[in-house]
């Protein structure tokens, strides 16, 4: 069987051949690996690959696999699951434009220091947010007229969560 | 001898506490919030208060209801840990006049040094070198930026209440100061109730380096060796280890000196710590002093063999020093990581959660300082820090080895940890060196992200993971997982320090 899988970018098809309840053959590119393997808990898997031992820890997310494995962290993304549930976006990385006004993690509202109604520029501080005592300021995404605010000081929100809402005006000038 | 105490922390630094009050067959009381319910602290010590809502206003800064914990329990003393109430000489002041007593320093003292423009003019008057800045009283925008003018940018704007890395703003240049101003004081108004600021020089290629005072109510103060803690991101520690590299045998006495002069202009008892920064031709100047107990006092007390917490215990019951300045030798070296619930591809963003799973590594000098475990929940109320891993080892070599090789085998699900970003800090030349400098981060690992050259290996544990639950008979606990709850009974009498 193959599957479809991206790692940090990369795509990698494995073919799996199992031989039996706790072993299989993996083709990997040019690479053949016998994989022997047996589940340890819920999360933790020993793994024997061409007679070498490495444990590996594996979270089930959206759209793929978390894996640990000598203590880094891979994403993997099954394409296949993933068109199956019809999604098209990608783990959100740190490089990703924002384009909503929305908190990173959970969090608190400590400052809205806009109106609804104010004109703001790309990079202007909407609202300010503290989680675990550190304080991030959320920037508009674009330069636009502030057609909605959603929270107030104290307020607790969510990734997720659009906090203000922002009438794109001025493509030309944000682009 | 106390036979009961307090603890008005949470997390790791709670059960710390309370793991010292048991090997000294002291009973312990832990207060916790609504949203610490399940958390280690309530459930390690011998009894436990609920103290209020999750806000930390209502609970763990709320000096009224731990006080009335304390007396409801009959505890005759609090440990404050560090954070919240540690550094507040009104609830020291409370405890006092509840004839509790706080296990730390006079509530004077901590009000002297808590406010960084005293502690200044006394370490002045004391001798002691100071961080060139501005040392009087309230500043306007334009004294700010004179003065900045003077000295040079980058400066850095300090909550004088601050400590913690809070209320801290790096300033670059001119057009930067009014909006660092107001985020530095609005910060520090909502985290010590202070929004006074004051400006200090910025060294680049700085060290800062701090030196562990014990000092008893009878006049002997000692120091416990230094702390390299020059490794931060955010002005926040990450790692810490001891000895320094940057600090040879004269120039540890000497500090050491100026440490416990400083402990004793400031009148200091209990266990404290006085930090330096360590300028490139090595001189030295005083920062401020921390009342309270450290997060990273683990690395010294592995290295001088004391156990810290033992010792405040001590002193706060009115006994004297049984060591002297000539009993304290380091011997091998330590270095500790702060793992926290945060994200390193991304701007170390606190990430909140439940832990999925949680597995530490242990062996030979691993040391884990622990608050939480498999299906614990990280609150956003909170400081991210989940836990302390610290080595100790012959040679730093060898205590930089056995650090990765640990961080190797630290697993945390659910929430993100930097895990692998230590392990590729202390692997990488510049650390390996000890060219360790407070913009150490921002200098070398600024982009960083997962370098997973494994991903073949990772694949097959994809796959492995799929064949796995295809087969629901293989594999030794299918389908169970961990206990869905944390007991105490796991882990009685069964704890690694």
């Amino acid at each position: 069987m193959k599957y479809h899988l991206e790692v940090h970018d990369n795509t990698i098809n494995p073919d799996v051949e199992s031989r039996s309840d706790d072993r299989a053959e993996v083709k990997i590119g040019d690479e053949s690996y016998d994989l022997e393997f047996q589940r340890i808990s819920d999360r933790k898997i020993s793994l024997s690959v061409n007679g070498c031992q490495v444990n590996a820890w594996v979270e089930k997310t959206d759209q793929g696999k978390t894996v640990i494995l000598n203590g880094q962290h891979y994403f993997i993304l099954d394409k296949d699951a993933q068109a199956q549930a019809g999604g098209k976006s990608k783990r959100s990385g740190a490089g990703a434009e924002p384009t909503t006004v929305t908190p990173p993690m959970p969090a608190i509202v400590i400052q809205v220091p806009v109106s609804e109604g104010d004109m703001v520029k790309k990079g202007d501080t909407v609202v300010v947010v503290s989680a675990m005592k550190m304080e991030t300021s959320l920037k508009a995404p674009y330069g636009g007229k502030i057609i909605r605010i959603g929270v107030g000081e104290g307020d607790k929100v969510m990734p997720g969560d659009i906090l203000v809402d922002i009438e794109k005006i001025g493509e030309e000038e944000t682009a | 001898m106390f036979e009961k105490i307090l603890i008005a922390n949470r997390g790791e630094i709670a059960v710390r506490v309370i793991q010292t009050c048991k090997d000294m067959g002291i009973k312990t009381v832990a207060v916790y919030s609504e949203a610490d319910e399940s958390a280690l602290h309530r459930l390690e010590a011998d009894e436990a208060v609920c103290i209020g809502p999750a806000d930390p206003g209502q609970s763990y800064l709320n000096m009224d209801r731990i006080i009335e914990a304390a007396r409801e329990t009959g505890a005759q003393a609090i440990h404050p840990g560090y954070g919240f109430l540690s550094e507040n000489h009104e609830f020291a002041d409370q405890c006092a006049q509840a004839e509790i007593i706080f296990i730390g320093p006079s509530a004077k003292v901590i009000r002297e040094m808590g406010d960084k423009l005293t502690a200044r003019k006394i370490m002045i008057q004391a001798d002691v070198p100071v961080v060139p800045g501005l040392s009087g009283g309230e500043y306007t925008l334009k004294d700010m930026l004179e003065t900045a003018g003077e000295m040079g940018y980058p400066v850095l704007i300090k909550a004088s209440a601050g400590g913690g890395g809070k209320g801290i703003r790096i300033v670059n240049s001119p057009d930067e100061m009014k909006e660092s101003l107001e985020a530095a004081s609005r910060e520090a108004v909502n985290a010590f109730g202070d929004g006074r600021v004051y400006l200090e020089k910025f060294f680049t290629e700085a060290r800062h380096i701090e030196f562990q005072i014990l000092a008893d109510s009878q006049g002997n103060t000692i120091h416990l060796l230094e702390r390299e803690c020059s490794i931060q991101r955010r002005h926040q520690k990450i790692i810490e280890e001891t000895p320094s590299m940057a600090v040879d045998p004269e120039l540890r006495a000497q500090m050491g000196r100026a440490a416990c002069e400083a402990a004793k202009a400031a009148g200091y008892v209990n266990a404290g710590t006085v930090e330096f920064l360590l300028d490139k031709n090595g001189n030295y100047y005083f920062l401020e002093m921390n009342t309270r107990l450290q997060v990273e006092h683990p690395v010294t007390e592995l290295v001088t063999g004391i156990d810290l917490v033992r010792q405040q215990i001590l002193v706060a019951a009115g006994q004297s020093l049984k060591l002297s300045q000539e009993d304290i030798s380091g011997r091998g070296h330590a270095i500790e990581c702060r793992i926290y619930a945060e994200d390193p591809e991304n701007g170390f963003f606190p990430s909140p959660g439940k832990i999925e799973w949680y597995e530490a590594p242990s062996g030979p000098g691993i040391r884990n300082d622990a608050g939480v475990y498999t299906g614990a929940l990280v609150p956003v109320e909170y400081d991210p820090i989940l836990s302390k891993l610290t080595v100790h080892a012959e040679t730093r070599d060898q205590a930089i080895a056995k650090m990765i090789k640990a961080l190797a085998s630290y697993v945390v699900i659910g929430v993100r940890t930097p895990v692998d970003f230590l392990a590729d800090v202390l692997d990488c030349d510049s650390f390996r060196k000890g060219e360790v400098f407070t913009d150490f981060i921002d200098t070398h690992f600024s982009d960083w992200a997962p370098n997973g050259n494994e991903t073949d290996l990772a694949c097959l544990a994809f796959i492995a993971d799929e064949l796995c639950a295809r087969n629901p008979g293989s594999g030794l606990n299918s389908g169970q997982g961990p206990l869905p709850s944390y007991s105490p009974f796991q882990t009685l009498g069964n704890w690694k320090l």
